[in-house]
C-alpha cells in the first residue's frame, strides 16, 4: 500500500518531469544534432541519435572563422569586465560601509538609481558618449562602460555592512593603512560574495551581445557572441556546423554553472531583490 | 551604532576608494542619460551638427505608423510572456520546495536556459522551428501539418513568446524558492492546527507571505519583457513585415541602420517612462490590496 505521502511525491515527480523535459530536451537535441551530417539533419521522419556519428562539423565549423581569434576576445573581454568589477565595486562598497563622510547616502542612492537604466534605453547615447571619446573598436570601448556595476557595489556593500567595525579598528591601532585593511583583512572576509559577483559578472560578459554590436565593427576584436551572429546570418551555412559552435560557446557556462551552482544561484536572487 | 571613524585624514581614503566608481557611472550612465535628453530635443544624425527642433521628435512618434506597430509588438510580447511566467515560475518554485528530496535537481535542470548567452539561445531555437526542426517534426508526428514559426507574422511573436516563457520562468522560479524557503515550518504547522488543507494553506499562508516577492517579480518580469532585444533581432530581426519589432529593436534601427540619433533617443525616453510608469502602477496596485 502506498502512503499519501508517497503518493503526493510520485505525482511532483510526474508533473516535474514535464518542464525538466521542456528546459533540457532543446538543448540536448542541439548537441546531438551538432554530430549528424547535413542528410541526417533532413531526414523525415528524424531519428534521434546521430547516424552515422560525424564530428568533423566541429573543426569545420572552427575554420570557417577566425573562431579561435572570438574566443580569446571573449576571454579577454569576460576576464577584465569581472576582475574590475571585483576590485571596483569592493572598493566603492567598503568606503560605502565602513565609512563615515558628507554625502555618503547621496552618493549611495545614485549609484543604485543607475540600476533604473538599462543599455536598450541608454545604447544610443552612451555610443555616442564611446565614439566622441574614440573607443569604437577598441577593447577599451568594451570594456570600460562595464566596469562599476552598481549591483555590485550594492552586493559586496550588503555583506561587507556585516563586518564588525572592531576588526577594523583593531587592525588600525595595530599601524595597518587603509588599503592594507582593505586587502588583508575585509576582502578575504567577503570571499563568498566576492565569489557570487564574479559568477554574475564573468556570465554578463561572456554572453554580452548588444554593446560589441554597436561599438566593435573590426574583424580583430569580434567576440565569439557576435562571430555566431555572422556565421548564422550568412546564407547557407550548414545547421551542424553552426550547432557545433554554439555548443563549444555553451559548454564553459554550463559547466561553470553545475559546479558553482550555489553561487550561481545566489548572485541570481539577489540580482532579483537588488530592485 | 558605534561612532565611525571622523578623523578626515582616513576620510580622505574614503573619498578615493568610491572616486572610480562614481567616475565610471558619471561618464558612462548619467551623462548618456542627459545627453539623452538633450538629443531627443534634436534632429541629430551622426554627420552634422545637431539642431534643436523642439518636442517634434515626440510628437512625430505619435504620427510614425513603425514605431506605433513596434509599441503594439512589445506590449503584445509583455502581455503573452509575463503572465505564463508568473504562474509557471511560482508553480515549479512550489513543487520542487514541497518535493525536499530531488527538488534540487529539477530545479539545476530547469535552471540551465537561463545560463546560456541569447545567441546560443537563438541558434538553438532557429534550429527547433525551422522546417525539419524537432517542433515540426512533433507536429508531423502528431499527424499535423508543419509550421513555418518565423516567418509568417501570426506564429512568429508567439514563437519568440515560448522562448522568453522559456528563459524567464526558471529565473523567477528560483526568486520565488527563496522566498517559500524562507517561510518558517512553525507557520505551515500552526495552520494545520487550525484545520487548513493544501489549497487553504496555499491561499492563507504561503501567498500573503509572499507577496512582496510576487511585487517584486511582476515588476521586474515586466521590465525584463520590454527591454527584449537580443532574440528579436537574432531570430528574425523584427520581422516577418515588423511582426516581431519591440521597441529595443526599433530603437536600434533607428539610431544605427537609418542612424536618426535624435528621433531614437527620444524613444528610449519614451521606453524609459513606460518602464517607470509599470513598476509604480504596479506597487501602488499592490500597496494598496495590503
Amino acid at each position: 500500500m502506498v502512503s499519501k505521502k508517497q503518493r503526493v511525491r510520485i505525482l511532483l515527480f510526474l508533473f516535474l518531469f514535464i518542464p525538466a523535459l521542456w528546459a533540457t530536451v532543446p538543448i540536448l537535441w542541439m548537441v546531438l544534432s551538432s554530430f549528424k551530417t547535413m542528410e541526417d539533419i533532413f531526414r523525415v521522419p528524424v531519428r534521434l541519435l546521430p547516424d552515422p556519428f560525424y564530428w568533423k562539423a566541429y573543426p569545420e565549423a572552427w575554420g570557417q572563422r577566425n573562431f579561435g581569434l572570438y574566443f580569446l576576445n571573449s576571454c579577454i573581454i569576460a576576464l577584465s569586465i569581472t576582475i574590475g568589477n571585483l576590485l571596483i565595486c569592493s572598493l566603492a562598497a567598503f568606503s560605502l560601509a565602513k565609512y563615515k563622510f558628507l554625502g555618503r547616502n547621496l552618493l549611495f542612492l545614485l549609484i543604485l538609481s543607475t540600476l533604473m537604466l538599462p543599455l536598450e534605453v541608454t545604447m544610443v547615447p552612451l555610443f555616442l558618449v564611446v565614439k566622441t571619446l574614440r573607443w569604437q573598436n577598441t577593447f577599451l570601448g568594451v570594456i570600460a562602460p562595464f566596469l562599476a556595476d552598481p549591483f555590485g557595489v550594492f552586493l559586496m556593500r550588503q555583506y561587507m555592512l556585516d563586518l564588525p567595525n572592531e576588526l577594523i579598528e583593531a587592525a588600525r591601532i595595530d599601524g595597518m593603512d587603509e588599503i592594507g585593511i582593505f586587502f588583508k583583512i575585509v576582502l578575504p572576509l567577503v570571499q563568498p560574495a566576492l565569489t557570487a559577483l564574479a559568477i554574475f559578472i564573468f556570465r554578463e560578459s561572456w554572453n554580452m551581445y548588444i554593446w560589441p554590436l554597436i561599438i566593435i565593427t573590426t574583424e580583430n576584436l569580434r567576440p565569439v557572441t557576435l562571430g555566431i551572429a555572422l556565421f548564422m546570418s550568412n546564407y547557407g551555412t550548414d545547421w551542424n556546423q553552426l550547432l557545433a559552435i554554439a555548443t563549444i560557446a555553451m559548454v564553459p557556462m554550463v559547466v561553470l554553472f553545475l559546479s558553482l551552482q550555489r553561487y550561481f544561484v545566489q548572485g541570481i536572487v539577489l540580482s532579483g531583490i537588488k530592485g | 551604532m558605534r561612532k565611525l571613524h571622523v578623523s578626515s585624514r582616513i576620510n580622505r581614503w574614503a573619498y578615493l576608494f568610491i572616486l572610480p566608481t562614481v567616475l565610471i557611472l558619471l561618464v558612462f550612465r548619467f551623462i548618456p542619460m542627459t545627453a539623452a535628453g538633450y538629443l531627443s530635443l534634436t534632429n541629430y544624425d551622426l554627420f552634422s551638427r545637431p539642431k534643436l527642433i523642439g518636442i517634434r521628435n515626440f510628437i512625430d512618434l505619435f504620427h510614425d505608423a513603425s514605431f506605433l506597430q513596434a509599441v503594439r509588438v512589445s506590449f503584445t510580447y509583455v502581455i503573452g510572456s509575463v503572465i505564463p511566467v508568473w504562474i509557471l515560475s511560482l508553480l515549479l518554485a512550489l513543487m520542487t520546495v514541497k518535493l525536499r528530496r530531488g527538488g534540487g535537481v529539477f530545479r539545476t535542470l530547469i535552471f540551465i536556459p537561463v545560463v546560456l548567452a541569447p545567441v546560443v539561445v537563438a541558434v538553438l531555437w532557429r534550429f527547433l522551428y525551422f522546417e525539419y526542426g524537432l517542433v515540426n517534426e512533433i507536429l508531423r508526428f502528431l499527424g499535423f501539418s508543419p509550421v513555418p514559426w518565423l516567418t509568417h507574422p501570426s506564429t512568429a511573436i508567439l514563437a519568440l513568446i515560448q522562448i522568453g516563457i522559456w528563459r524567464a520562468s526558471p529565473y523567477f522560479m528560483v526568486i520565488f524558492t527563496a522566498g517559500l524557503q524562507a517561510i518558517p515550518e512553525e507557520f505551515y504547522e500552526a495552520g494545520r492546527m487550525d484545520g487548513t488543507n493544501a489549497v487553504t494553506e496555499f491561499f492563507y499562508i504561503t501567498l500573503p507571505i509572499l507577496k512582496p516577492i510576487f511585487l517584486l517579480v511582476i515588476v521586474i518580469s515586466v521590465i525584463t519583457a520590454l527591454k527584449v532585444f537580443e532574440i528579436p533581432q537574432l531570430m528574425t530581426d523584427g520581422g516577418p513585415a515588423g511582426a516581431t519589432e519591440v521597441i529595443p529593436l526599433h530603437i536600434y534601427k533607428t539610431g544605427f541602420v537609418y542612424f536618426k540619433m535624435g528621433r531614437a533617443a527620444a524613444m528610449s525616453i519614451l521606453l524609459f517612462l513606460i518602464m517607470m510608469v509599470f513598476s509604480w502602477i504596479q506597487v501602488r496596485l499592490f500597496s494598496e490590496n495590503r
